[in-house]
């Protein structure tokens, strides 16, 4: 990431000298700290407005809840780590605060579910099959309620802020669909 | 096709009614939930700040739209403005929020380009940041087909998001 930021910023900015359209970029430089700035804030309160309601369902055991429903197909996903439900529960809760949109709760548990997994790896610094599934899942993973893109499209004061939503949930669980099966194809023949 | 405007409604109305069911402290859980949300952003503005102004270098040199006629030649049907947001979006997840609000900004929040954008957003999540978090966290070198797959499913999920965007709003 690093990289590419610094080959960003040096590439450009010699692009502009070369090409004399030195004013431009001026203005990033002037103007990029306070446009994000007015840019954030909105957001912030709306994304933190979608954090309580979330907060609310995770209290009311709604997110535990879908976890149970998802234990069995799970273990179908992941069979070297069937027998460690622990591990399972927190594959099963990073994949579902995934999916209703809490994604930087996800996080912690989806380190934990690593750690676990890590436990039964025969060798150590070699990925298992179990950790390619669960990433896949993650990467892919279907997210029904993205309250990110809601909250910046209703700072710039779309006319249909959720409108976006069926065809997202629709690409996002193709997108699943075919990483899961890639990883079938690709690492389940032996 | 399904009126949308009842999603969040519906959705914020479920989570109530359990949570009245259940008899748990409601408000209190809200209250958390926002201070939380709060503290989570503050840790990801420094980054998504230093997105912003690569992306803003990006647009105002004009590298940006060249990069875009190139591509553009190659599937003329997709927007120049999206070409961005396809290449990072599995890069970062801050660039590719600094680049959905570029285009917001641009083209318009309610236009085939923002809309666009906005279903790849929800398409997929940023594999290149996940795959190195969590690998590095359990100290795994040989990642073996992790990145090939999750670009793989990447790609479906973008080019999905693509195709119904064509289908259905243009």
């Amino acid at each position: 990431m690093n990289i590419i930021w610094l080959s960003i910023i040096c590439l450009t900015t010699l692009y502009c000298i070369k090409t004399g359209n030195i004013d431009c970029i001026n203005q990033v430089f002037v103007n990029v700290g306070k446009e994000t700035f007015d840019f954030v804030i909105p957001l912030l309160c709306s994304v933190a407005f979608w954090n309580g309601v979330l907060y609310v369902a995770r209290d009311a055991k709604i997110i535990a809840f879908l976890e149970k429903l998802a234990h069995p197909i799970l273990k179908r996903l992941f069979p070297d780590i069937k027998e460690d439900n622990e591990t399972l529960g927190y594959v099963a809760s990073n994949v579902i605060v995934n999916m209703v949109g809490l994604g930087s709760a996800a996080t912690p548990v989806g380190l934990k579910a690593m750690q676990g997994m890590q436990k039964h790896n025969p060798n150590k610094d070699e990925a298992t099959r179990s950790m390619i599934t669960f990433l896949v899942l993650n990467t892919a993973g279907v997210t029904l309620l993205n309250t990110t893109v809601i909250a910046i499209r209703s700072t710039f004061h779309s006319t249909n802020v959720t409108g976006f939503i069926p065809y997202a949930i629709l690409a996002t669980t193709f997108a699943s669909f075919v990483g899961l099966l890639i990883d079938r194809w690709w690492n389940y023949r032996d | 096709m399904i009126n949308t405007s009842y999603i969040l409604p519906i959705f914020v109305l479920i989570i109530c009614l359990i949570a009245l069911y259940k008899k748990i402290n409601a408000f209190h859980s809200f209250t958390e939930g926002v201070k939380d949300g709060f503290s989570l952003f503050f840790e990801i503005y420094p980054s998504l700040l230093a997105m912003m102004f690569a992306i803003a270098l990006l647009r105002e040199s004009g590298l940006m739209e060249l990069a875009s006629q190139i591509f553009i030649k190659l599937i003329p049907d997709i927007p120049s403005e999206i070409w961005p947001m396809i290449i990072f979006r599995p890069i970062s997840g801050n660039a590719s929020i600094a680049i959905l609000a570029d285009i917001f900004k641009v083209c318009g929040v309610d236009s085939l380009q923002g809309t666009m954008a906005s279903i790849i957003q929800g398409s997929t999540d940023t594999t290149i940041y996940v795959l190195t978090l969590y690998f590095s966290s359990v100290g795994i070198k040989k990642t073996k087909n992790a990145l090939g797959i999750g670009l793989l499913a990447d790609v479906a999920g973008i080019s999905m998001a693509i195709f119904l965007t064509l289908m259905f709003f243009s």
